[in-house]
């Protein structure tokens, strides 16, 4: 792939059908701590501007979906979909375990915002599982 | 929380372009560009669907919690 191909803040591919090579310890540390606590991941790497924006971007999401006492996904026996929709939430890592188990965060069906509350909740856990993933790049060296 | 429909879609679509621009751009003049592309996409065809959908009829009015 030449330069002009490729995408932008994509490093240069490998030559050759050599695989990249895994990442380090410090590579998966960063996925760990990207995951626990959004942004954290970017930070280990050393894209410490980065990483507090996002960390920004999605505490502000979350917050958003609080105050509007939207869903904090749970898996419900029997409705499959809930089960993909509590992935997707907990993505956002030590939030979710904190709201869930540590404050008991249940969120309310009758409260005005509940949908828009939800769909903000849910949104910053799949931002963050998307930051797992330009980590993992970062780490292998895939993107700058 | 005040909930404004149209306030509450903005501020979402705001949050969503930032979170691309910066994950998909490095450069600053690229991040101002799709950021744009993104918010301007999501809020300008939300305004534009709603507009389509403004000739059928509405159903009932929701019930009052």
């Amino acid at each position: 792939m030449s330069d002009e191909e490729r995408p932008e803040g994509a490093a240069p591919a490998e030559t050759g059908s050599e695989p990249a090579p895994l990442p380090s310890g410090r590579g998966l540390g960063a996925l760990v701590a990207g995951f626990l606590v959004p942004g954290l991941g970017h930070v280990f790497l050393g894209r410490v501007g980065r990483g507090v924006a996002f960390l920004v971007l999605i505490l502000t999401s979350a917050g958003i979906g609080l105050s509007l006492e939207g869903n904090l996904y749970r898996m419900t026996p029997g409705q499959p979909l809930t089960y993909l929709a509590t992935l997707g939430s907990m993505g956002m890592g030590l939030p979710y375990f904190i709201l869930r188990w540590g404050t008991g965060y249940q969120g309310s069906v009758t409260a005005v915002g509940y949908e828009y509350g939800t769909a903000f909740l849910l949104t910053a856990g799949l931002m963050n599982l998307l930051l797992l993933l330009d980590v993992w790049d970062i780490a292998r060296g895939r993107k700058s | 929380m005040p909930v404004d429909h149209f306030l509450l879609m903005v501020l979402y679509a705001l949050l969503v372009s930032v979170f691309f621009a910066l994950l998909w751009r490095r450069e600053r003049r690229a991040r101002i560009k799709l950021f744009l592309q993104l918010f301007v996409g999501m809020v300008g065809g939300a305004l534009l669907l709603a507009w389509l959908m403004y000739p059928f009829p509405g159903g009932p009015p929701a019930p009052i919690p």
